[in-house]
């Protein structure tokens, strides 16, 4: 995770504003093997919802449940293979109410 | 602890003798019936003046009322039984969402009955002079005939329990039904109980698990301390189920496309007084229970110490403390990975003297008993 | 698979692309099925400022009498801004506040969902919850329908449409957009923040249903991008568009971003005590018409964001229309295929030319430079702090002191910023050859 200076709302509160109805499958996959050899890690920062936390190994641990489904990983990502990025299962993942 | 708390139906004012677990008037298996509500999954509320904002797009199955539909689901397939889902909700309006969640129930292989809520004046002014009478209670209730089913449904759930009976007495009398055990929209978890007066039903409440039995239902709850109870419910038997522990399954594609809005049937209007059928014949066996122990987890004993024993308190002090000893220097293990990790600790609590050695030939990290 | 039904055509995703096409096709007599992945049409969808709703003339005879609509735009607001200043271009006009308008702001889990209700009055079949997973190809490798994550989930059609959105997995599959093309995205987040709605008519000078457009420069750190700032009837919404590669290489947050602007001088006093209802993320093709994938192909067509149907062309920032715009067409299109009995590329071609025929490509085509242009370096890094400058000088008092006079106002903020005259002329005539 990324430290902040606070700016009038915690992050975990940020996303608190959005419904997820979260699935049992994750519809993400990230192949930490190919992060270990990546040094830009652009999902880190790039993702809006700050799914993407750097280990101390140098892989990449990912979560799928707080997923706006927007891409930003995996098309800022320049490891081909690295992240595996599809839609959640129907029904399931975000759900704007204010879009 | 195990008090078995659940199992005769409640009161039971008017049962009457009847109703075994094999007469459920079914011409084609037993009847299990699912009560859901379709609400608004997340309602907005007005964080100055608590007012709540419910809007139909959200509207959906609670998690513990889609459990309550699986299990129901479940418990037909096993007994080859009809299953009926009453579902409470707002009126379908063409092509709203509503009708996409009844069309989904539909879909799944039972027969859906609606038991409609009142119309727009549900999101007016009665709804909010229901909520306030609801949290006040003694002021003015809404009283069009609208808004009075809305107040069914919002409050007394002992009318929602009679229009659900009613509603279900053309497909015969249900030898199992569930429910979910809470509702974000207001509901008091009351629900099953008076279902269960009404049917003159064995009752579970709370249920973490329900498996089909012959003639009953095997209903397990939480206890303290991780245990579980399991109780042995004789049908007919009304059960509430948490929300976690079963997934409600997803309709297949052409049952999808064939289950139009015409597959929901409306609920028939409620009629006056008591309800035919339901509670004829003799009641409920009794409801017999086992408690099941669960996989204890392990506390270590207290290592008891002497207490210094020097006249001196500065030195008893120093003692107790530790301030002036000699410590072990912080291990840094480094990034390591789970198995590692408990080994390390293990290894460290049998040096210190909290956990004996473990056996010899035993992986390091079962030192635990 | 044998034995699924086959419809006339499956339009993929509810969004204004699809619902249009589906509505094209129902209103053609054509059997259609419309697969949403959401719960509820618009519940997977964003977007940044204004739908501008003529082309629902199309659909719907005085639609506004109908739509859900948040507030009708009367003021438009273009603002260049430093950490510190800010210059605005601002333009009101009653006459967009009547019939039949100009600009409106919607919420689309609303809008979207209204759409899609058209499409369903008209006959078509709405399918939510439902995920096409895949193309379903026939014997010789001519699209034929989409595999969805259902159970027995096969759905076979003559023509698939795929409005499947920015990612569209579809496109992708059949090869006609690349699988990951980061330089032709935008990452758009935004922020509604609840504000009651007396309080956003006094803050912005509104009175009813009337509503404001703000469009920001230079308030993104340098990364090519913009910001935005639009009022609903009882919140307003706040956010940034960021150029992905940028974005991944500046390293910064893109919260962080929304939370510059909203700490901004000339923005924080609109939104004074406002507070998060919900916070949003979606990319935005932004490519324009260079970018875009072919359009059909055997079997299938693309439409709406799928087809990166979006105009960023600064002054212009629209997408909803042109995505009703093209299903409309692609509707059109594939309905004559089956007339003709040609669902191949040949068969469909009359979809593109449609498109050429009308605003949907013409304006794609005529404003196809501008992407490069205004997500240049000197407009988004250099030309806000300049004209921002420019004015300051114009504008400040500096008694005793002379004052500067146009020319040498413009010559100080430009030497500051680093914009020869030279390139500022170059800029001028580019601007006027990629708008004009």
């Amino acid at each position: 995770m990324t430290v902040r200076a606070w700016r009038g709302i915690s992050f975990a509160e940020r996303m608190a504003t959005v419904d997820f109805r979260v699935g049992a499958r994750a519809h993400i996959t990230v192949d930490a093997e190919i992060c270990r050899s990546c040094t830009t890690t652009a999902c880190v920062t790039a993702c809006p919802a700050d799914l993407f936390a750097p280990t101390a190994d140098g892989g990449i641990l990912f979560n799928y449940e707080e997923c706006f489904e927007c891409g930003t990983c995996y098309m800022v990502c320049n490891r081909e293979g690295a992240i595996t990025w599809t839609y959640p299962d129907g029904g399931q993942g975000v759900v704007f109410h204010h879009g | 602890m195990g008090e078995p708390v659940a199992g005769r139906p409640s009161g039971g004012k008017r049962t009457e003798p009847g109703a075994g677990p094999n007469r459920t008037g079914g011409q084609t298996g037993p009847l299990v019936v699912a009560c859901v509500r379709i609400v608004d999954l997340r309602p907005h509320v007005d964080p100055l003046t608590g007012r709540i904002t419910r809007d139909p797009a959200g509207l959906g199955l609670p998690a513990p009322d889609a459990a309550a539909l699986e299990h129901a689901l479940r418990i037909g397939e096993a007994w080859s039984g009809r299953v009926v889902v009453a579902a409470a909700g707002p009126s379908p309006a063409p092509g709203g969402t509503p009708d996409a969640v009844l069309g989904e129930l539909a879909a799944l292989g039972a027969t859906v009955v609606h038991l409609a809520e009142a119309g727009p004046a549900v999101h007016g002014r009665d709804r909010d002079m229901a909520e306030t009478a609801l949290r006040h209670p003694g002021t003015e209730r809404p009283a069009a005939t609208d808004s009075g089913a809305l107040w069914e449904l919002t409050a007394d759930e002992g009318a929602l329990a009679r229009r659900i009976v009613n509603a279900l007495s053309p497909f015969g009398v249900p030898a199992a039904v569930l429910c979910g055990d809470r509702s974000p929209d207001r509901g008091t978890g009351a629900l099953p109980g008076f279902l269960a007066h009404e049917l003159g039903a064995a009752q579970a409440l709370g249920a973490v698990a329900v498996a089909p039995g012959d003639g009953h239902l095997l209903v397990d709850r939480r206890l303290d301390g991780g245990w579980r109870e399991r109780l042995r419910v004789p049908c007919p038997a009304v059960c509430s189920v948490e929300g976690g522990g079963v997934r409600l399954r997803r309709a297949t594609l052409p049952a999808l496309l064939a289950a139009g809005p015409t597959a929901v049937h409306p609920a028939a209007p409620v009629r006056g007084g008591t309800v035919d059928g339901a509670r004829e014949g003799s009641g409920p066996g009794p409801v017999t229970l086992r408690i099941l122990g669960p996989p204890r987890p392990y506390r270590p004993r207290t290592r008891i110490v002497a207490p210094p024993a020097d006249p001196d308190p500065r030195i008893r002090l120093l003692e107790l403390t530790g301030a002036l000893e000699a410590h072990d220097p912080p291990t840094v293990l480094g990034p390591i990975g789970a198995p590692e990790a408990a080994d390390a600790l293990v290894d460290f609590l049998v040096r210190h003297g909290y956990l004996d050695a473990p056996l010899p030939g035993a992986p390091a990290r079962a030192g635990a008993p | 698979m044998s034995g699924a039904t086959e419809f006339d055509a499956v339009v993929v995703g509810a969004g204004p692309a699809g619902s249009a096409a589906a509505i094209a096709l129902a209103r053609a007599g054509r059997s259609v099925v419309l697969v949403e992945r959401g719960p509820f049409p618009g519940s997977k969808n964003v977007y940044g400022g204004v739908v501008y709703g003529r082309i629902l003339d199309q659909i719907v005879p005085a639609w506004w009498e109908e739509v859900p609509v948040e507030r009708w735009i009367v003021r438009r607001s273009t603002m260049m801004m430093t950490g510190t200043q800010s210059l605005s271009v601002d333009y009101r006009s009653q006459a967009w506040a009547d019939r039949p308008y100009n600009g409106m702001t919607t919420v689309r889990s609303r809008f979207d969902r209204w759409l899609a209700g058209k499409a369903t009055d008209a006959g078509a079949r709405l399918v939510t919850s439902t995920v096409a997973t895949g193309l379903v190809r026939d014997a010789s490798g001519r699209i034929c329908g989409v595999h969805t994550d259902r159970g027995d989930g096969d759905l076979r059609a003559r023509v698939v449409v795929a409005c499947d959105g920015v990612n569209s997995f579809l496109a992708k599959e059949a090869g006609l957009l690349p699988p990951a093309e980061a330089s032709h995205h935008t990452l758009g987040v935004k922020e509604v923040l609840d504000l009651p709605r007396s309080v956003i008519d006094e803050r912005f000078g509104l009175t009813g249903d009337e509503g404001t457009d703000i469009e920001i420069l230079g308030c993104t750190r340098g990364i090519p991008g913009g910001g935005f700032l639009y009022t609903n009837a009882d919140t307003v919404s706040v956010g940034v568009v960021l150029s992905l590669p940028h974005l991944a290489a500046a390293g910064v947050r893109p919260e962080e971003l929304i939370a510059d602007l909203k700490e901004h001088p000339s923005i924080a006093p609109y939104l004074r005590g406002a507070t998060l209802r919900e916070y949003a993320a979606h990319l935005i093709p932004e490519g324009g018409y260079d970018a875009m994938p072919t359009l059909a192909t055997d079997g299938m067509l693309v439409a709406g964001d799928a087809a990166a149907m979006t105009l960023a062309a600064g002054i212009w920032l629209e997408g909803v229309n042109f995505a009703i715009g093209s299903g409309l067409a692609a509707g059109r299109a594939v309905d004559r295929a089956i007339g003709a009995g040609d669902c191949s590329a040949a068969g469909l071609a009359s979809y593109r030319a449609d498109l050429e025929a009308q605003f949907v490509l013409a304006d794609h085509k005529r404003f196809r430079r501008a992407p490069s242009l205004i997500l240049s370096e000197r407009v988004q890094q250099r030309y806000p702090g300049f004209l921002c400058d420019m004015a300051e000088e114009l504008f400040t008092v500096t008694n005793p002191t002379p004052k500067p006079g146009g020319l040498r106002a413009t010559r100080i903020a430009a030497a500051r910023h680093g914009v020869t005259l030279r390139a500022l002329a170059a800029d001028t005539l580019r601007a006027l050859r990629v708008f004009g």
